[in-house]
């Protein structure tokens, strides 16, 4: 028994240390938004982020994460509307859908610690992440998107700020 | 190979030009529903055993107010199902945001109304059911504007319909959907020729059709809501890992050694496939209780093989036999049959050849094969997003040993299709293996099965010759393409098509596109079976299928003709088609589509810097029967390495009518950077039998940092609408082929482009 921290509530999983974090989460707490892809770290479906990092679950060891704050898509945000959910669906990004939760697990770690990127600094951080449905370019402007929203969140809330 | 997929008996047309179509109150609201059994039953009888008419319907209004499409396509990210709630949602006169969704099991009475089965492909799925689908929702419309009509006490007639309301301007009274589902029982049947009879809003009167409404399916697709074939969990589950041979097809499994997968905690059994619908040949499955555990067991097991006949081809034996079987004046059926071109070619002045090769690809949707089993008394119940369930119940069956009747199909939403999962291989091990544990299992390929076992593009190999009179004019084609057969493979009589030489029956997903709505008297297309290669490398269909490949060699070879006698490749394209004949209509839309993509590059307008070029190809993928019209001009550098960047690819496509403007503008650019990905990036090789990639580290799909700028215009003429989900893959290779030429002289004719390939052109 193992017990992992996850989306804020510690749960316990019945795996031995060696079972990569990506099935624990799947099949121990039947938590299916975070998927398989390639088994190997080369696609990106599986991202969840540990301590905030994004990190391909499927490489992971659960043995390796326990104590540590592990965030999944279930656990982005409390109504699945952080500003990323919110402008995914405003640019209409998914088509078949499978990869998006590693796509927006991927884009809210850069936008976490920039929220301001340049073009070159998102497709850097994201041309891990595989989309077999190309829908490359609706990601980014989603991800533009909601940098600017959060841009603008935060500038009101420093606005109101008495000074 | 499929003896033992019984198909052909239990496929029947749904004609629905011969069913009623009933409106009915049944237990969760008012239910809608094309008759199960044609004029047997009149609506009051049939909606006296409730339970069989829910299985039919096709929507429901809920007294809620909420209307539920079942879709009995695959949605596979193309978002049908919601494009089919918009269709109902038009003639219906709800409000979208009452419209639900939901997938349809495989029963029959879901088939496809001008298929007679459930399959999801060749870009069919909105032509063929607009009509159907709008009648239906008329046909809801009317009832309910009846019933309230009846409540208010006012003439039918006067009633207006917005909104998921009804309502009387004169007397200002309205109800609602919800109101009018409440208030009682509805019966309402409209014979076939009623439904005929329905007068369907025309263009001008649309507002639900053109419109961008957010898609159904996308919130729980940014939540982890949505639930995949590989989400599915039913109790006491336990889990398949599957172990596949070195070669692609025909190994089988001599001895099996488990003693130590039997000491991995969780194991419980190995089974070996016996498969007798021919899908897999020499798979094992290691079951435990957790795929992890699976994984672990199926890694230890030891297995020794007997490769089979084609443990010793390569991607050039392949080749090499295309080319052997090309050479043979006797090999294969005639596609097209117009004039004499071996004639013509004799008094041609100019008479160009070339060949044009294809390697083999991948489909490699993000989401690896899966599929869960499980037996109920007699049921078996199949849980996997597919494509074509009518087959794929039948080979489920017959992995079973039972009759497909007893076969239930759970459709799930698909990660991705793109013809893969037209296929039904991975319902073979889930169906054996729990029957052999006595539980539900769930099956999932690891990526390295899913590359290796693809029902891949096949590696195909064209040449073409063309002769051009003294004026320059194109006067004869004589184009042979030699590839594995796709669909034969299927062994289902009505995908295949007559040859025009009375040779047989032909396989027109294997040379699609070589029909092309060019003016050439003299034309023929010869389509030959390569044997070797359909045996060692099962092919499938792959986004497209065949324009895939046999626009790359048309739309190649009119460029280089072009080239040879000194005319402007665009113009040269607009001069050839000239709507004569049997191109009359289909030719001047491709016409348009070429002026339009033209236009909007800017095409001739301006001097580019040395080492770029720009480049156009048109195409009329599918069918010829069910063409859509697409044309892209494609700008390209090209280093003195050979190394080509795309710069922007500029795309233009006549739908005829837009049902919803954003999705197609996201099918056609994704479409289009998959045909880049192909021309570019994706390359699969045959050795030993087996295929040699095996994850996304050696097949290489576009990332994004290869994403070039993508322009894309949309034609919306008021024609009945075309399919625009795989048009745009088939032309851009032909389009950047032909800027790399203009760029730097290098004629490239394999697929995938690459630099050595571009450089070796250049010294040429």
């Amino acid at each position: 028994m193992t017990t992992l921290n996850i989306n804020g509530r510690n749960m316990s999983v019945d795996a031995v240390s060696d079972t990569p974090l990506l099935w624990a989460i799947r099949e121990q707490l039947q938590m299916t938004g975070t998927k398989f892809g390639c088994g190997a770290g080369l696609c990106g479906a599986c991202t969840v982020h540990v301590n905030g990092e994004a990190v391909r679950s499927c490489q992971t060891m659960v043995g390796d994460v326990a104590g540590k704050k592990i965030t999944t898509i279930e656990g982005l945000s409390a109504k699945g509307d952080h500003p990323l959910q919110k402008a995914w669906i405003a640019e209409q990004v998914p088509q078949c859908g499978y990869c998006q939760s590693g796509q927006i697990m991927q884009a809210a770690s850069l936008l976490a610690r920039n929220s301001n990127p340049t073009k070159d600094e998102v497709v850097a951080h994201m041309d891990g992440n595989l989309c077999r449905c190309m829908t490359y370019s609706r990601i980014q402007r989603a991800i533009m998107r909601a940098a600017a929203d959060m841009r603008t969140a935060s500038n009101a809330g420093t606005e109101r700020r008495p000074t | 190979m499929n003896s033992h997929v019984k198909i052909g008996k239990d496929v029947k047309p749904a004609d629905l030009s011969r069913r009623s179509f009933l409106v009915g109150t049944a237990a969760t609201g008012l239910a809608l529903g094309y008759s199960v059994v044609p004029s047997l039953l009149g609506a009051d009888q049939a909606l006296a055993a409730p339970a069989n008419f829910d299985a039919s319907v096709w929507y429901s209004v809920g007294p809620d107010g909420l209307v539920t499409v079942t879709c009995g396509k695959a949605d596979m990210g193309q978002h049908i199902a919601s494009t089919m709630a918009q269709i109902v949602s038009e003639e219906l006169g709800s409000n979208w945001k009452d419209m639900r969704v939901q997938l349809a099991s495989n029963d029959p009475k879901f088939n496809d109304p001008v298929l007679g089965a459930q399959i999801t492909g060749g870009s069919w799925s909105t032509m063929m059911n607009f009509e159907a689908m709008s009648r239906a929702g008329a046909a809801g419309r009317i009832a309910l504007t009846e019933a309230a009509a009846g409540i208010m006490g006012v003439p039918a007639g006067e009633l207006v319909v917005r909104d998921s309301v009804i309502s009387h301007p004169k007397s200002k009274k309205s109800m609602s959907f919800a109101d009018i589902v409440k208030s009682g029982k509805i019966t309402k049947t409209f014979t076939p020729d009623e439904l005929k009879a329905i007068k369907l809003k025309t263009l001008d009167q649309y507002t639900m059709i053109g419109v961008s409404v957010p898609q159904l399916d996308i919130p729980p697709k940014t939540n982890g809501t949505a639930k995949y074939g590989i989400d599915v969990m039913l109790p006491g589950m336990v889990h398949g890992a599957i172990v596949t041979p070195p070669v692609r097809f025909g190994a089988t499994v001599k001895l099996v050694d488990d003693s130590s997968a039997k000491k991995v905690p969780g194991f419980i059994k190995t089974v070996t496939l016996d498969d007798k619908t021919g899908s897999t040949t020499g798979w094992v499955v290691a079951v435990a209780n957790t795929y992890a555990q699976a994984k672990k067991a199926a890694e230890a097991l030891k297995i020794s093989y007997d490769s089979g006949a084609n443990a010793k081809l390569s991607s050039q034996s392949l080749l090499d036999e295309a080319k052997r079987l090309q050479g043979l004046s006797d090999a294969g059926q005639f596609f097209v049959k117009d004039g004499d071109p071996a004639a013509a070619l004799g008094t041609a002045s100019k008479v160009l050849e070339a060949e044009y090769t294809t390697s083999i690809n991948i489909h490699a949707p993000m989401e690896p094969m899966n599929a869960t089993a499980e037996f109920k008394g007699d049921i078996l119940h199949i849980y996997s997003g597919n494509q074509f369930a009518t087959r794929s119940g039948a080979i489920a069956a017959g992995a079973a040993g039972v009759d497909p009747k007893f076969v239930v199909m759970h459709q799930m939403w698909l990660g991705g299709g793109f013809g893969r999962r037209l296929d039904a291989d991975m319902m073979v091990p889930a169906v054996q293996a729990a029957k052999a544990v006595g539980k539900p299992v769930k099956v999932i390929y690891s990526r390295e099965n899913d590359m290796t076992m693809d029902y891949s593009r096949p590696l195909t190999y064209q040449r073409v010759k063309a002769g051009v009179d003294g004026d320059g004019k194109l006067i004869a084609i004589s184009h042979d393409v030699v590839s594995a057969w796709p669909t034969a493979r299927w062994g289902i009589p009505d995908f295949l098509t007559p040859s025009v030489d009375k040779k047989g029956p032909l396989d027109a997903f294997a040379v699609n596109g070589a029909d092309f709505f060019y003016s050439v008297p003299n034309h023929y297309v010869r389509t030959i079976k390569n044997e070797m290669a359909h045996n060692a490398t099962p092919s499938g269909q792959l986004r497209s299928v065949a324009p895939g490949w046999t626009f790359w060699a048309v739309e190649s070879m009119i460029d280089e003709i072009a080239h040879a006698t000194g005319q402007d490749p665009a113009q040269f394209r607009i001069s050839l088609l000239d709507g004569k004949g049997k191109n009359d209509g289909g030719a001047q839309r491709l016409r348009n589509t070429l002026l339009a993509a033209m236009g909007l590059s800017g095409y001739g307008t301006r001097k580019l810097p040395k080492g770029e070029g720009i480049g156009v190809a048109c195409v009329s993928s599918q069918e010829r029967a069910a063409a859509s019209w697409t044309a892209c001009v494609a700008h390209v550098a090209v280093a003195p390495s050979g190394t080509v960047i795309v710069k922007k690819l500029t795309v233009a496509t006549d739908v005829g009518t837009q049902v919803h403007p954003d999705n197609i503008r996201a099918q056609v650019e994704g479409a289009a950077l998959w045909g880049l990905s192909l021309a570019m990036y994706e390359k699969a090789t045959l050795k030993d039998g087996g295929i040699e990639q095996t994850n996304f580290d050696t097949y290489t799909p576009l990332r994004m940092r290869q994403v070039p700028e993508v322009a894309v215009t949309v034609i919306a003429n008021g024609e009945k609408p075309t399919g625009v989900g795989e048009p745009a893959v088939t032309v851009v290779a032909p389009a950047i082929g032909n800027a790399i030429f203009n760029a730097c002289g290098a004629r490239v004719r394999a697929l995938p482009i690459t630099a050595e390939a571009v450089k070796g052109a250049m010294k040429a």
